[in-house]
């Protein structure tokens, strides 16, 4: 069967990348000018010590074992090492900042589902009319205002002005609901709109591009009325673009997490990447850097599975 | 307005007015178009591309682009003006009472959906049925009506054959019993002898059904099959109306007459007088008076500023021309052929011998070679024909001969030495001497260079002349093929199609070459243009003894142009012949099928090729064999056939006897149709 | 153009009357974009020279006190006139982003074609690596980038625009590749081939001259996004260190007071939104001109 041999390919080939991409992190990683020990250890570094730290990160093995060594426990430990600033084990200290970062994104997702297709849906069937053009002004308006910008407007208009929302968005464990959405809602909204304004507008191509089709026209000749034409025929197949988009959206959620997160200093994965960043400790940058590729690949590989299931050519080819 | 005493008509088209918008202004696209179809008729509608016909065609389902506007007419159908009711209950007529066949099934089709899945559709939308149960029933009923197996109703589009996606499109067309069927171009596309069996069809089910239709084709040849009356439109003015038998005799106006004669004629002796078109529809340049006027032979200062108005003039026959008294009676050209061979004894300048061809994934697959086993040669200033199928590794050759494509066993060889296989390994002389010409010239030149770069790059390459002499020689090559110092600075899309392939023939000419690989060259070209760059082929063989390896489909073109014709089939030599031994008896049997399947050269009565196989070369024996209407029991499944030589001028691949053959050319009805495997 | 007889003998009409056909018809878009571009060039280029205050003058008037006729975007924590400091920062804006994106484009181009063209196995290395580079989220890339770099170059703009380069150039050569993949299949390349014409003539011929257009709308839609990603950098604190009076920074630092005074983080905000809103306009005006299609730069 086809559609399987392309899922298998697919699979492997993102296996492949993110095995190049681990291995691009490690050079990257490994080129930062000035010797991990003595960075640790600033003013306190006496040779002895100097020399502890190294056996202790094993810095003294090959770079090439030290990366199979590190992919190697990631592979079939899944243990990331420990952070050279906590010396926590890596895992631990990404995990429940992986789960604050999930539930923002899943509200974000959630209102950027009808901020995209919404607009994306009247610009088409509107096509070339005051109301597509209207919006395509504000689409484009809002695609040019940076994310961190974006956030602090909204933190102004809400926070400032109207305060409904909290400045700071941290999180307690013994969070109720109530308190978890009023926390989230800005920084959700700012990542939502970010992503919404890009998707609309590659919907609204493809949707028009779908509606264009002969086979669409063929529909309407068949004396069907707008509305089946729209469910029966221009929907299904307009399924594929829009799960590539939203397969980049959610990819884009972990490079906009980064920025929206120190926005609103909400405990997630992002400030944890800058934070690792800025203190470079290593192991967790590693980690972090690579986590954000695999989700990128991953949400990628879904897409593609998904257009490949979708597709009749792939599915039932004989 | 027709007949004398008319039966009411069906439908009526009258005074259509319709318009684009191009920019900020509406250009007309449509004007005072005015025909009646009769119950039962087949009303044909011809025209050039840009004539307007398939935006006529839309005006019948009340269909229009977003971009277009009625500026005035009507569409009388049941006493219903088509072009002003509510959508709703245009939508009960579509499908229903008026259906469309359209041109391009492959893409007409909902690609996500099943077969049986798109004509219950229609039928339960328009309540032809009652439950799913009944629709399944019925759509079974007309894919057997239009000869596809009930299996392809759990198909999706993709899985079917291109002829077989169009039968689909008519058994949905089909499906509520329609009053009027709309064809736009409905075998455009499609290979001769699938063209042939979808005619066919329509015709079979119009005699049994009795409905009535539009026929919107750029071939009159199909119309002389199929309709009953024809309609010719010239840039949205409708110019004549006749009835089919009478316009093909007697065209009454300049242009169809035109039109006629423009067509190249596989009978000679059927072949229509009259001047040839000449120039293009420019719908730029159009005057307010007969929008043919500038093309037009007879054309006296007035005929650009008097509009036309259709006259009848005799009956059943009505002519927009002022001048339709005083034409003469038409001149016969006579057939440009030169025919004579000149044969100086040094030898043919191409040879193939038993050429093998394939490509790295056929081989890998188990799939037979594209093609086998090709030994054919052409002489100094021969123009050799390959004529073929989609799919008979006709272009695959001309890929081998540029050496684009090494073969896999045989050798190729050009003028007594021995071509390599590779490209890189050819020295530049034999890479000049040997020119290729592509089908589609949009695609050939590069849309970012200046005619005069396309055309002088191969003599910068070649001949490293000077400025003086670069531009000398490059003029000269485009006076050659006919196009002015002007042309130098234009980019192609300042071009016209047929102006693009003469740029392109040009750019060949520059090389100084003695071979020209012509890969289905007209085929991307309008009738009248297709006429002028064969005319312009024709001459330069006479004129410099250019060889030509001319590889078409079209065998109305072969006998215009070649001396020797090779029919491939499935990548296997079925006939050689010279041209005129090509086209009469006796025949290969696929040969006689392709020369029955033309459309408007068939004898009345003369039966169809059964459709290809799906399974390629699955035969150990004749690769025709499974479709051959004349098949010997096992001996062609099983036992390769023979390579005959049955002449000076003919050779045939065939097991049965040649007088057996020769007796079929007589009486082609005997070609009795066999069921499709 | 088309009628003009003997262009050899005939003077080219007129440059100025060929723009003005041109700009009339011109898309909206592209018209109203090029004004703002031309307003911020002007602007970044003589803003220097006219701007009421220096860009690290001091003590200019009340801190946080507001908008004012005197400090239209206000002032900061430390005195400094917000709108001196701007119109300061704009040719800084203005030059990372067209130096960093044309050295990607170029890079990413040369890269693309080549790849595009040779195919085989060269192809399929570097595409893998391609992959695997654009696989890192963009801005998670530009901070590896930023530390791999390490602190010498810290701030520094040469390091930012090599960042920028760094960041595009993977994806603009996906790009080119695609373009030359799709143009190698035509006819004309494969008449140039026929008459034994040299990859680096089929290259310069055929291959760019047809990608021009794609490359091109491709330059001014990363170089739309360029500022974006710069502020991005120097708001996280990775990119051009303070008192450099880049948007992005300057956005960040007057963030912590948007309580006491909102105006001083939406003076620079506008800026930078209106710089990318002409940019973005003008390359949809662009791409329609050039018949294609943008599509927002994946991030």
């Amino acid at each position: 069967m086809i559609a399987m041999r392309l899922i298998t390919g697919r699979l492997f080939f993102s296996l492949f990348t993110l095995v190049l991409v681990s291995a691009l992190i490690f050079i990257a990683i490994e080129i930062v000018p000035g010797d991990v020990a003595s960075r640790i250890l600033g003013r306190d570094a006496t040779p002895a010590l100097l020399a502890s730290v190294r056996e202790r990160m094993h810095l003294d093995v090959p770079p090439v074992e030290r990366y199979f060594n590190w992919l190697g426990n990631i592979a079939f430990h899944a243990d990331f090492g420990r952070a050279l600033t906590s010396d926590q084990p890596v895992g631990q200290i990404i995990a429940p900042k992986v789960l604050n970062t999930l539930k923002l994104a899943a509200v974000a997702f959630l209102l950027y589902l009808p901020l995209a297709l919404i607009p994306a849906a009247l610009q088409a069937l509107h096509r070339e009319r005051p109301l597509d053009h209207g919006l395509s002004v504000i689409n484009l308006v809002l695609l040019s205002i940076p994310d961190f910008l974006l956030g602090t407007i909204l933190m102004i208009l809400f926070v400032v002005n109207w305060q409904w929302f909290p400045a700071i968005a941290g999180l307690r464990d013994t969070a109720s609901l109530g308190q978890f959405l009023w926390a989230v809602t800005l920084p959700a909204l700012t990542l939502a709109i970010t992503m919404a304004v890009y998707a609309s507008r590659m919907l609204r191509d493809n949707l028009i591009e779908v509606l264009d089709a002969e086979y669409i026209r063929m529909a309407e000749l068949k004396g069907l009325s707008r509305l089946a034409v729209l469910l029966r025929h221009a929907l299904p197949n307009s399924l594929i673009p829009t799960l590539n988009v939203t397969a980049l959206n959610l990819a884009y959620i972990i490079g906009g997490v980064v920025i929206v997160e120190r926005l609103f200093t909400y405990p997630g994965f992002g400030s944890l990447m800058i934070d690792s960043l800025q203190l470079q400790d290593a192991p967790l940058v590693e980690a972090t850097v690579l986590i954000s590729a695999a989700i990128y690949i991953g949400a990628n590989l879904l897409a593609d599975i998904g257009a490949i299931l979708l597709n009749p050519r792939l599915r039932r080819a004989s | 307005m027709n007949a004398p005493d008319p039966p009411p008509p069906l439908l009526s088209v009258v005074g259509l007015d319709l318009a684009y918008r191009h920019g900020e202004s509406w250009r007309r696209i449509l004007h005072g178009v005015s025909f009646d179809i009769l119950p039962g008729e087949v009303f044909g509608l011809v025209g050039e591309s840009g004539s307007g016909k398939s935006t006529v065609a839309y005006q019948l389902l009340g269909y229009r682009h977003p971009n277009a506007r009625i500026e005035g007419g009507a569409v009388q159908f049941r006493g219903r003006d088509l072009l002003h009711i509510e959508r709703r209950e245009l939508n009960d007529l579509r499908g229903d009472r008026i259906a469309l066949v359209p041109q391009n099934p492959t893409t007409a089709l909902s690609p996500a959906m099943r077969v049986s899945r798109q004509i219950a559709e229609v039928l339960r939308w328009h309540g032809a049925v009652l439950d799913s149960a009944a629709a399944q029933r019925r759509v079974q009923e007309l894919l057997d009506e239009v000869g596809l197996p009930g299996s392809a109703a759990r198909r999706y589009p993709h899985q079917l054959s291109g002829g077989q996606q169009q039968r689909v499109c008519i058994a949905m067309a089909l499906a509520c019993r329609p009053d009027l069927l709309v064809l736009d171009e409905p075998t455009t596309g499609l290979d001769v002898t699938t063209q042939d069996q979808i005619i066919r069809l329509l015709a079979d089910l119009r005699s049994r059904l009795g409905m009535s239709m539009l026929y919107v084709t750029h071939d009159l040849g199909v119309l002389a099959e199929i309709a009953d009356r024809v309609g010719v439109l010239y840039a949205g003015h409708l110019i004549e109306t006749a009835p089919a038998a009478t316009l093909f005799h007697r065209p009454g106006h300049p242009y169809t007459r035109g039109l006629i004669a423009s067509r190249p004629q596989i009978d000679p002796a059927r072949a229509v007088a009259g001047e040839r078109l000449r120039g293009l529809l420019r719908r730029d340049q159009l005057p307010p008076g007969c929008p043919f006027a500038p093309r037009c032979d007879f054309a006296e200062p007035s005929c650009s500023v008097n509009s036309q108005r259709l006259e009848r003039i005799e009956p059943r026959h009505w002519v927009a021309c002022q001048r339709w008294r005083e034409l003469p009676e038409p001149v016969a050209q006579p057939q440009q052929r030169s025919g004579v061979l000149r044969d100086d004894g040094s030898g043919p300048l191409l040879t193939l011998e038993r050429v093998t061809l394939g490509y790295g994934g056929h081989r890998r697959h188990g799939l037979p070679p594209v093609v086998q086993d090709l030994t054919i040669t052409v002489g100094r200033s021969e123009i050799v024909a390959l004529v073929g199928e989609s799919g008979s590794g006709k272009s695959t050759v001309a890929r081998a001969i540029s050496g684009l494509l090494a073969p896999l066993a045989g050798s190729i060889g050009f003028a007594g030495e021995l071509l390599a296989g590779n490209l890189r390994r050819r020295n530049p002389r034999l890479r000049r001497l040997i020119q290729f010409i592509f089908q589609n010239p949009d695609a050939s030149l590069n849309p970012r260079a200046r005619v005069g770069e396309i055309v002088g790059r191969p003599l910068q390459l070649f001949f490293r002349p000077g400025r003086a002499e670069l531009r000398r020689r490059t003029l000269q090559a485009l006076d050659d093929v006919r196009l002015g110092p002007d042309y130098l600075a234009r980019f192609p899309d300042q071009l016209s199609g047929g102006e693009r392939q003469r740029v392109a023939i040009a750019r060949a000419l520059a090389c100084e070459p003695e071979l020209l690989l012509c890969d289905e060259v007209l085929s991307a070209l309008d009738v009248s243009v297709q006429a002028e760059v064969l005319d312009l082929l024709g001459r330069l063989r006479r004129e410099r003894g250019l060889a030509m390896l001319f590889i078409t489909h079209d065998l109305a073109v072969v006998r215009a142009l070649a001396d020797r014709v090779g029919v491939l089939y499935r990548g296997q030599l079925m006939q050689l012949s010279s041209v005129a031994a090509t086209f009469c008896a006796p025949f290969h049997p696929y040969t006689l099928s392709l020369l029955l399947a033309v459309p408007g050269a068939r004898p009345p009565g003369a039966p169809a090729l059964p459709p290809a196989a799906h399974a390629p070369g699955s035969y150990a024996g004749c690769a025709f064999a499974g479709r051959c209407p004349l098949q010997q029991g096992s001996l062609c499944e099983t036992t390769p056939p023979p390579w005959r030589e049955a002449g000076p001028d003919l050779a045939i691949r065939c097991h049965i006897p040649l007088p057996e053959l020769a007796q079929l050319a007589a009486a082609p009805g005997a070609m009795i149709p066999t069921e499709a495997p | 153009m088309s009628d003009s007889p003997q262009p050899d003998l005939v003077a080219p009409p007129s440059r100025r009357r060929a723009f003005g056909q041109f700009w009339r018809s011109a898309p909206t878009s592209f018209k109203a974009g090029t004004i703002v571009l031309l307003i911020h060039v002007l602007v970044a280029a003589t803003g220097p020279f006219w701007a009421p205050f220096g860009a690290g003058e001091m003590r200019t008037g009340v801190p946080l006190s507001g908008v004012s006729w005197l400090h239209p975007f206000g002032v900061d924590q430390l005195g400094r006139d917000v709108f001196s400091r701007v119109v300061h920062g704009g040719h800084i804006v203005i030059l990372l982003s067209l130096s960093g994106t044309l050295l990607g484009l170029v890079i990413g181009a040369v890269v693309g074609l080549l790849s595009g063209y040779w195919g085989g196995w060269v192809d399929e290395l570097l595409q893998r690596l391609l992959e695997a580079m654009i696989s890192i989220p963009f801005l998670v890339l530009a901070l590896l980038a930023v530390i791999t770099a390490g602190p010498q170059l810290s701030g520094s703009p040469v390091m930012v625009a090599l960042v920028v380069a760094f960041v595009y150039a993977p994806r603009i050569a996906r790009m080119a590749r695609a373009a030359a993949l799709d143009i190698v299949t035509r006819d004309y390349v494969l008449v140039a081939r026929l008459r034994g014409e040299s990859a680096w003539s089929i290259m310069r011929r055929e291959l760019l001259p047809n990608a021009s257009g794609v490359l091109l709308v491709e330059f001014a839609l990363r170089a739309g996004y360029a500022p974006v990603l710069i502020g991005s950098l120097g708001f996280l604190g990775f990119g051009m260190k303070p008192p450099t009076p880049e948007w992005g920074l300057m956005i960040a630092d007057n963030r912590q007071l948007i309580f006491a005074s909102p105006i001083t983080v939406l003076g620079p905000g506008l800026m930078l939104a209106t710089l990318v809103v002409g940019l973005n306009l003008f390359t949809e005006g662009l791409a329609r001109i050039l018949g294609r299609s943008t599509r927002p730069v994946a991030r």
